[in-house]
């Protein structure tokens, strides 16, 4: 809030600037769903409301499909990626070799994502060759399709590529918690199960919580590696951008981009305003506990 | 019961890397008993109340808790509990629910979790705040609901590591006094750390200075006080005057001490030390005189003459410091009285005086 000689109107304007800068982010997807709500879709001359186009975004089988395979993607990204994410955040507090365990897990960020995407596609066509071939000596066939391109291979791609946001997500909530009372719960009796998820768990679960949404948001992102290691047009982003690329977008699509929009924003608005009340929180304690202890 | 050995460990060392935290420990507390350990900082008190915990694993030597070997035991298997400096109360539960989760834990069934822990809260003077959460209490208080979270487990030994070094001097006093008396009423064995010399006087029944990671002497507070054996004991503390110097003859329990300028005897205490070997003796500040040259002294007495140097008030006492011929500083402390004395010149020559009985000799 500032102190309190500070103008009233400068903190408003101040406010005011960060609305505005938002909004114009947010235009296009404004326009989105705008063009959504027309029953003459994009570009058209005369608007007319309709929910028609929300209506069809569930007779549209290739949509709703690609929605169900990205979901299915996401589902398993954030089931693997989210717990490794939290025991390399525990390595990371635990380890003496910081700088060495940072770079391994944030490397991925530094791999562009075509780059990242091809080396692997060249990975698994070598490894269904090589599979192709020993199946071919051993003169068995069961296992030579184990690393064909499909939700494997794409998962691998999205696993690496979200795990280091994931990491620094869960480490920066974990950075605040205080290891002595893991120490604690144990003399109490707890077992280092029972103390991280009594004790631990509770007081890092909105970073937690964000990398879960982090997960979901990358992987519904993510064309490159996905396009390039799932091969078929069949998730979300990979419909729409080739519908883009060729005939132009179905006003399903449109529809449904702003259907993606409202979840994202929804989730993405409660995890920012759960966080800022969970750290206005802590900053309370922190204060209370900064305050000098007095007799009594 | 009493007779019990809670606590026994032998040969205890613990290494971080090169770095020797504690090395070929000997130590044995009684059942019952409040143990203080007492040292400087880095001496080690920590990793050896860290190691009787089990929060970290011996690099060798044994861990006996009432006779059981624990060493390979991790804290949850082990018959202690123990409270910490400050900052481990769980932020996210309230004071009953704290107290309680050990409670709960073992399952017990809700309604006796209830009592047990309304009584704690009445032993530890929180009765009316067992809805509060932590970030609401003040130190003292946060500090009582982490003994009442131990003491309600009723283990047999609990663990305090500088349980009031994060308190203002006066609550610490009181909390000392509470505490002692909160372990005469549970009568389970407390072993606490602390640096401060009134704190451990205060609460200890015993007590083991640890510096360097060694254990350099257990006893008494009042025998680590009036009777130290080592030198390191004996400086360390209170205010205590420490003079080296070589034997010079041993004779029937007394032992001749030159240093340099002058002679001392002082009673062997039971140590044979062989003439030549390098001793300290010591005397407590509060024992030595300072006299005007001239002045005649008791027979028992022993003098040093000295250059006065000057007077430091401290409220309760006040320390006069005088220079001996070789240089060192001699301090004398007294009660401050209120009275006006006649005041002594700096630089103006002095007897120092103390009685021979009191000296102590220090091989080591
Ligand atoms: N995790 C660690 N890694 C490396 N060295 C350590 C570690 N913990 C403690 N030490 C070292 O071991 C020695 C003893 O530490 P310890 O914490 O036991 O001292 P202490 O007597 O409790 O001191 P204080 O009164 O300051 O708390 C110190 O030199 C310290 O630097
Ligand atoms: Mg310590």
């Amino acid at each position: 809030m500032g102190d309190d000689y500070s103008s009233v109107w400068s903190y408003r304007l101040k406010w005011l600037y960060t609305l505005l800068v938002v909004f114009t982010l947010m235009l296009p997807v404004f326009y989105v769903i705008y063009v959504s709500f027309n029953q003459n879709g994009f570009g058209a001359a005369e608007y007319v409301f309709t929910f028609e186009w929300y209506g069809e975004i569930f007779s549209d089988l290739l949509l709703l499909g690609a929605l169900g395979n990205t979901f299915i993607l996401a589902g398993i990204t954030l089931a693997v990626a989210v717990p490794m994410g939290l025991i390399a955040a525990k390595f990371y507090k635990a380890t003496e070799a910081k700088l060495l365990t940072v770079s391994l897990l944030l490397s991925p960020l530094f791999v562009p994502a075509d780059i990242l995407g091809s080396a692997l596609l060249v990975f698994f066509k070598n490894l269904n060759i090589a599979c192709a071939t020993i199946g071919e000596w051993l003169g068995v066939s069961w296992f030579d399709t184990w690393f064909e391109l499909g939700y494997f291979s794409a998962l691998v791609g999205l696993i690496i590529y979200t795990l280091p946001y994931i990491f620094v997500v869960i480490l920066i909530t974990m950075g605040r918690y205080n290891e002595q009372q893991t120490e604690a719960a144990r003399s109490c009796g707890a077992t280092a199960w029972q103390a991280f998820v009594q004790v631990e768990f509770p007081q890092i679960r909105a970073g937690v919580f964000s990398a879960c949404a982090f997960a979901v948001i990358l992987t519904f992102n993510e064309y490159t590696r996905t396009s390039l290691l799932k091969g078929g047009y069949d998730t979300i982003t990979s419909v729409l951008i080739s519908q883009m690329l060729n005939e132009g977008m179905s006003e399903q699509s449109y529809a449904m981009s702003s259907l993606i929009s409202f979840i994202a924003i929804a989730l993405i608005g409660s995890i920012i305003l759960y966080t800022l009340v969970q750290s206005e929180r802590l900053e309370r304690e922190a204060r209370a506990k900064a305050e000098p202890v007095m007799s009594g | 019961m009493s007779q019990d050995i809670a606590v026994q460990v032998t040969d205890l060392s613990k290494n971080y890397g090169p770095v020797q935290a504690l090395r070929g420990v000997d130590l044995s507390i009684a059942a019952g008993e409040y143990f203080v350990l007492l040292g400087p900082s880095g001496g080690g008190k920590t990793t050896l109340l860290r190691l009787l915990g089990g929060f970290i694993r011996p690099s060798a030597g044994r861990i006996l808790l009432h006779g059981i070997d624990v060493s390979e035991q991790p804290p949850n298997h082990r018959p202690t509990s123990m409270v910490f400096q400050s900052f481990a109360l769980f932020p996210h539960m309230n004071v009953a629910q704290n107290i309680g989760y050990g409670l709960r834990l073992r399952k017990l069934p809700k309604v006796e979790i209830d009592e047990r822990v309304a009584a704690m809260l009445d032993l530890v003077g929180l009765g009316d705040l067992a809805d509060r959460m932590p970030h609401a209490l003040s130190g003292g208080q946060q500090q009582r609901v982490q003994l009442g979270r131990s003491l309600v487990l009723e283990t047999d030994i609990l663990l305090l590591d500088e349980p009031l070094a994060a308190l203002d001097a006066k609550l610490r006093k009181d909390m000392c006094l509470e505490l002692k008396h909160l372990q005469e009423q549970v009568g389970i064995t407390f072993v606490h750390v602390t640096h401060n010399q009134e704190e451990a006087m205060t609460v200890a029944d015993n007590m083991a200075i640890i510096a360097d990671g060694e254990l350099v002497e257990t006893g008494t507070a009042r025998d680590l006080y009036e009777n130290p054996r080592r030198r390191f004991t004996a400086d360390f503390i209170g205010e205590t005057n420490i003079f080296d110097g070589t034997v010079t003859g041993v004779n029937n329990g007394e032992v001749a001490v030159d240093l340099g300028f002058a002679a001392l005897t002082v009673d062997d205490n039971g140590q044979c030390p062989n003439v030549g070997t390098e001793v300290s003796v010591s005397i407590r500040s509060e024992l030595v005189q300072i006299l005007r040259s001239g002045i005649a002294v008791a027979a028992d007495q022993q003098t040093l003459t000295a250059n006065y140097g000057e007077a430091v008030y401290l409220g309760l006492a006040t320390s006069h410091v005088a220079a001996l011929p070789n240089g060192q500083a001699v301090v004398a402390r007294h009660v401050s009285t209120g009275l006006a004395l006649d005041v002594i010149a700096p630089g103006s020559s002095v007897e120092l005086a103390w009685p021979r009985s009191m000296m102590r000799l220090h091989l080591s």
